[in-house]
């Protein structure tokens, strides 16, 4: 009883009605930060599953879900989508698109999820499709092909609304494609523009590349960007030169790549970029999250782009300039003895791939890969997952053929190493990490943030866990019975919060009890 | 993509591991085309062969059987002992007690029964003579300290963020929480004795050897 009148007592309640989901990173900003509070660090131990929705569709879910009207939508793998009630769980409609044959893929087909505008649903397919779909019916309303599949490229990235234009990118630098960021009409599925992340001979850039090797320059944008409407700029991650871990025939800094660009959200023209790992070695693409927070840094409020690269340093930038703020490492590095002045890490000898393997660190997957991150408010914090381990880079030569597997690299594990994982709290004003929860291993899960001060996340055992986003303490955890590999996200439906996520092949949602809502009220 | 997807349990010229050697023209589960096919697509239920459907096309894992295929030679060196020598061997020196082969023997250890097809003769010499060289997935060791002091160790059966399941050497089950106890920890090695090596001839080792590599399997 006393419990439950401190409960009533500490809660403030919002007047929750309804709060959507309805883009990627919640906000365009990519904060992935719920304002909701009813679910809190005094209740959270109640938290209790309200529907599961089995999808029967077997493999690896990565898929932010959106949430509004009244409805979940949430992409599947192999072309899948769902429009469920939010509700209940039941199914409203079905979408599906055969994949054709004969495609290249690096990392299975996955999908990441919808943008929504309006009545429209927005999703890529696998083969590298984009499609427009009725977000009542599921029917489809246009289908655009974003680039060529026979030639090494894919989709899986959820879209990113700006205006009137739907933002997608592209993967396949595994191919020896040439990546790039797309805008499209969202009324037509019309092409707008195009700003291709590898330069080419004659553009700015253009001469970081070796020959013709920016013709197979990789570069692929593979996680959704980020958007600052009052700088009308468009934040998109760039992805591993090719080929991968072997760089002999593509000397140079090789721009755009392991970069976030910055570009005018009208024509797609580069504002400005930044590369974190110049003449990258190891397959750390910079894909992860571009996060917009304004943050006072050594005492000077700053318009900011935070992000935990996967080369194994937090990086803080100027978003208005690109300019370097700061960086730390926030997992195991070997290969940089810091960042310097102007951003540039400071090498360290005998760390790149060779014929007999380099040990190098991070892994291949690197400190933190494409896992969605948080940045709270209210904390101050940013939250994401980090991978802390080495492997062996191997350099092997291979000739290009147009469509195939061009990595002319590999890796192996180091005998009687084990990559472990975390969950980590970063000061993004320093790049202090303020707390950290050890895991037994690595995992693909993401991260949601709320007012309630929680850090929600999971883990490759398919434990959802609830931290105190100040302290890093668990207050609760849920085993789902799934591989986690997608992020956590809230919504409010009917003046109820709710927690939902995919685990495994399922989507599930979970919720407070009533009778304790009933209290509270 | 054999070295992307394979070499980390095939080996990077394919000639097996803790996989088995794939270079032989026959497979765990199948020998035509086909079965090669299906055991990479849908990988083979209860062994580490997971499927890779998902992330290959089948144009892709058809480029992959072509290049196993490729890979064929011969059988290699053979350990020259005495199968039935190594089998009376086995049973009598105690592999049995904590190893399986078909209906008879221990749970505490992999079961052994497919261990011919499965694994190199390379990574079977190593797994007798330094158990802790490499760790089948599943088969580390636990070790709990109880709330009340009592210490219990056990080769896992289970192992995550917060709890752990494991089987100690009587065959006992334990599921413990992390929050419930004093100390749970996982270990890279082997319950498996360290000294075969010493305690076996090298005439004994072969006779083994030539024992485990008959071990195939329902045909």
């Amino acid at each position: 009883m006393n419990r439950l009148l401190c409960l009533c007592g500490c809660i403030s309640l919002l007047a929750l009605g309804q709060d959507d989901w309805r883009t990627y990173g919640k906000n365009t900003l990519g904060w992935r930060y719920s304002e909701l509070n009813e679910i809190n660090t005094n209740n959270v131990r109640q938290l209790t599953p309200q529907w599961i929705h089995q999808t029967g569709v077997l493999g690896t879910f990565e898929a932010t879900p959106l949430v509004f009207g009244g409805l979940m939508y949430v992409t599947g793998v192999a072309n899948h989508a769902w429009a469920l009630d939010a509700l209940t769980g039941r199914t409203i409609w079905k979408y599906h698109k055969t994949a054709p044959t004969g495609l290249n893929l690096c990392c299975g087909q996955v999908n990441r999820g919808f943008a929504a505008l309006g009545d429209k649903l927005f999703k890529v397919n696998i083969e590298g499709t984009l499609v427009a779909l009725d977000a009542k019916s599921g029917s489809l309303l246009w289908e655009t092909q974003i680039a060529d599949y026979k030639k090494g490229f894919s989709a899986t990235a959820a879209p990113l609304i700006v205006k009137n234009l739907v933002v997608t990118g592209i993967a396949g630098a595994e191919f020896g494609t040439r990546g790039f960021v797309d805008a499209y009409d969202a009324d037509t599925g019309k092409r707008v523009w195009r700003f291709y992340t590898v330069a080419g001979p004659g553009e700015p850039g253009g001469k970081t590349w070796g020959g013709e090797s920016w013709q197979r320059g990789g570069g692929s944008t593979w996680i959704t960007g980020t958007y600052d409407a009052a700088l009308d700029l468009i934040y998109w991650g760039t992805g591993n030169p090719g080929p991968d871990m072997n760089g002999d025939d593509r000397p140079g800094d090789n721009l755009y790549t392991c970069s976030v660009v910055a570009l005018d959200a009208a024509s797609g023209k580069l504002k400005w970029h930044f590369q974190f790992t110049p003449h990258d070695l190891h397959d750390w693409d910079a894909v992860s999250d571009p996060v917009l927070a304004d943050l006072t840094v050594a005492g000077k409020k700053v318009r900011a782009l935070i992000q935990a690269n996967r080369n194994g340093f937090f990086y803080a930038l100027d978003r208005t300039n690109g300019k370097f703020l700061h960086a730390r490492s926030y997992t195991t590095v070997s290969w940089a003895d810091g960042i310097g002045p102007e951003g540039r890490p400071n090498l360290i000898p005998g760390q790149d791939p060779s014929e007999a393997g380099t040990r190098a660190c991070p892994g291949l997957g690197g400190g933190h890969n494409w896992q969605p991150t948080a940045f709270s408010p209210q904390t101050g914090l940013y939250y994401f997952h980090s991978t802390n381990g080495c492997e062996l880079f191997y350099k092997v030569k291979q000739d290009f053929m147009e469509g195939q597997w061009y990595q002319a690299s590999t890796v192996d594990k180091i005998r009687g190493e084990h990559n472990t994982g975390s969950i980590v709290a970063v000061d993004p004003t320093t790049g202090e990490t303020k707390w950290r929860f050890e895991m037994i291993s690595s995992t693909a899960a993401g991260v949601l943030a709320t007012a309630g001060g929680l850090v929600f996340a999971g883990d490759g055992q398919g434990y959802l866990i609830a931290f105190d986003a100040r302290s890093g303490q668990v207050l609760w955890k849920f085993q789902t019975g799934g591989n986690i590999a997608a992020p956590p996200i809230s919504y409010a439906l009917n003046g109820r919060q709710l927690i939902a996520l995919v685990a495994g092949e399922a989507l599930m949602t979970l919720e407070l009890p009533h009778v304790l809502l009933v209290l509270l009220s | 993509m054999f070295r992307i997807y394979c070499t980390p349990c095939h080996g990077i010229q394919a000639q097996g591991g803790r996989g088995p050697r794939v270079t032989r023209g026959t497979h765990f589960s199948g020998e035509n085309d086909s079965d090669l096919f299906r055991i990479i697509a849908q990988g083979v239920t209860g062994t580490e062969m997971p499927p890779f459907s998902d992330q290959m096309g089948e144009d892709m894992i058809w480029r992959l059987v072509s290049y196993i295929r490729s890979t064929t030679q011969h059988d290699p060196v053979a350990p020259g002992g005495d199968a039935k020598a190594g089998e009376r061997l086995f049973w009598d020196k105690g592999c049995g007690g904590c190893h399986r082969v078909g209906a008879r023997g221990g749970h505490l250890g992999p079961d052994l029964t497919r261990e011919g097809r499965q694994r190199s003769l390379v990574y079977l010499r190593e797994s007798i003579v330094s158990p802790n060289a490499e760790i089948s997935p599943g088969f580390a060791t636990i070790k709990i300290v109880t709330s009340e002091g009592k210490r219990i160790t056990g080769v896992e059966k289970g192992f995550d963020n917060f709890s752990a399941q494991l089987m100690d050497e009587r065959g006992n089950f334990y599921s413990f929480e992390r929050a419930n106890v004093t100390s749970m920890q996982r270990e890279f090695r082997s319950l498996m004795p360290e000294g075969y090596g010493t305690m076996l001839s090298s005439a004994e080792l072969n006779n083994l050897l030539a024992y485990l590599i008959t071990l195939r399997g329902p045909q």
